[in-house]
């Protein structure tokens, strides 16, 4: 069952990033973006990480695909255009550095494998929104703490940069 | 119980994909996106291995760069909209004073 | 543990995505289409459509969803907090307050700067 589900939302996940870096449209990445992170609440809830994935859901694919969505209409952009340099290098550039790093991550997690196989069984974490916040509010302190100053920048940040005129 | 190792490949392919986008794609918005994607997929990574250490300490830390994230976006997103206000596009091609 | 009790939710969403694919792909499969310009026009109350429908939108939209997701990561953040309120006691209302009194200085400067002001020209 685990791995049915894994392998579904695995492989979803994988064919939707693709997609979205090849759609020439904008809204059809953005959509594609969307896809992309509900598969991956679902792995979360599959990882035992329960109340990421209802955060996942509720920050990612509701609020800034909204904002991305907002954006690319309010800038009414058409169909991308290849820009005169050189597109195709960029193509090759860009997939043979994808797959090298993927090559690059396979190694990593072999070695992971092997480090873990001697640390023993897996133990079962329980993912539970309580056991989160316990420690965001006691050993996670100043960074929550911290966190609030990080927004209110973010909100005066983007005021004044979307406000001003000219 | 799927392996921990399945889980990091998965985030490892989705990053690259990620890397791969920024350097394929010219629009600014799309680029955006590959960085969102590549944010997930070490979220991703950080909770399998959170499972597999058996401490929920990751599960906090994705907590954390979920809200990076979002400040983020809308910071980033002010910046294109402000771009695209003085040159009239966002592909990032042309945004090039800075380049030498 | 995992997810065998969301093997519900799991029930609808299969149902509601084979629901709304099966639907889709009988009109299309049993309807009869006729194709002409008045119903491939975008649908405006009966009358006929002015401009492009992808003219650009105010800014103002944009500003307030930007708004919504900060305030949105202020409630994302309330959750656990209010699941561990109990065993927190003063020391959590008090590291809350702190939190939600540095996002209220943010949330009194977008409302002097009246960006929550929908007819107001200072944005």
């Amino acid at each position: 069952m685990e791995q049915v589900l894994f392998w579904i939302c695995g492989v979803v996940s994988i064919v939707f990033a693709v997609m979205m870096i090849l759609k020439r449209n904008p809204v059809h990445s953005a959509l594609c973006l969307i896809v992309v992170f509900l598969c991956l609440a679902v792995s979360y809830l599959l990882l035992g990480a329960e109340f990421l994935a209802a955060v996942q859901v509720i920050v990612y694919a509701g609020a800034i695909m909204v904002l991305f969505l907002f954006v690319i209409m309010l800038l009414n952009l058409d169909d991308e255009v290849h820009s005169p340099g050189k597109p195709r290098m960029a193509l090759i550039a860009g997939s043979s550095i994808g797959s090298g790093l993927i090559l690059l991550f396979l190694l990593t997690g072999g070695v992971f494998k092997a480090l873990s196989g001697t640390r023993g069984a897996e133990k079962v974490v329980a993912g539970n929104t309580q056991a989160v916040a316990e420690l965001l509010f006691t050993k996670y302190l100043l960074p929550f703490e911290v966190t609030s100053i990080l927004l209110l920048a973010a909100i005066i940040g983007a005021i004044v940069l979307a406000g001003k005129k000219g | 119980m799927v392996d921990t190792t399945q889980y990091l490949v998965l985030g490892a392919i989705l990053f690259c994909l990620g890397v791969a986008g920024v350097f394929i794609r010219r629009n600014a918005i799309v680029i955006f996106m590959c960085i969102e994607l590549m944010l997930n997929a070490v979220n991703l990574t950080f909770i399998a291995i959170s499972r597999s250490l058996g401490s929920i300490d990751g599960q906090v830390f994705v907590f954390f760069i979920m809200t990076v994230a979002a400040a983020e976006a809308a910071v980033g997103l002010a910046i294109i909209l402000s771009l695209y206000r003085r040159r009239q596009t966002i592909n990032v091609d042309e945004v090039n004073l800075l380049k030498w | 543990m995992g997810i065998a009790g969301y093997t519900g939710i799991l029930i609808m969403v299969a149902v509601a995505a084979a629901f709304g694919g099966v639907v889709v792909l009988l009109s299309r499969l049993i309807g009869k289409r006729q194709e002409s310009r008045e119903k491939l026009m975008p649908y405006e109350c009966g009358i006929d459509p002015t401009g492009n429908a992808r003219r650009r939108f105010s800014i103002k939209f944009y500003i307030t969803a930007m708004l919504f997701i900060i305030f949105d990561i202020e409630a994302v953040f309330l959750y656990p907090w209010a699941v561990v309120y109990r065993s927190l006691k003063i020391f959590g209302f008090i590291e809350m307050v702190v939190f939600v009194g540095i996002l209220l200085i943010g949330f009194l400067y977008v409302w002097k700067k009246g960006a929550l002001e929908w007819g107001s020209k200072s944005i």
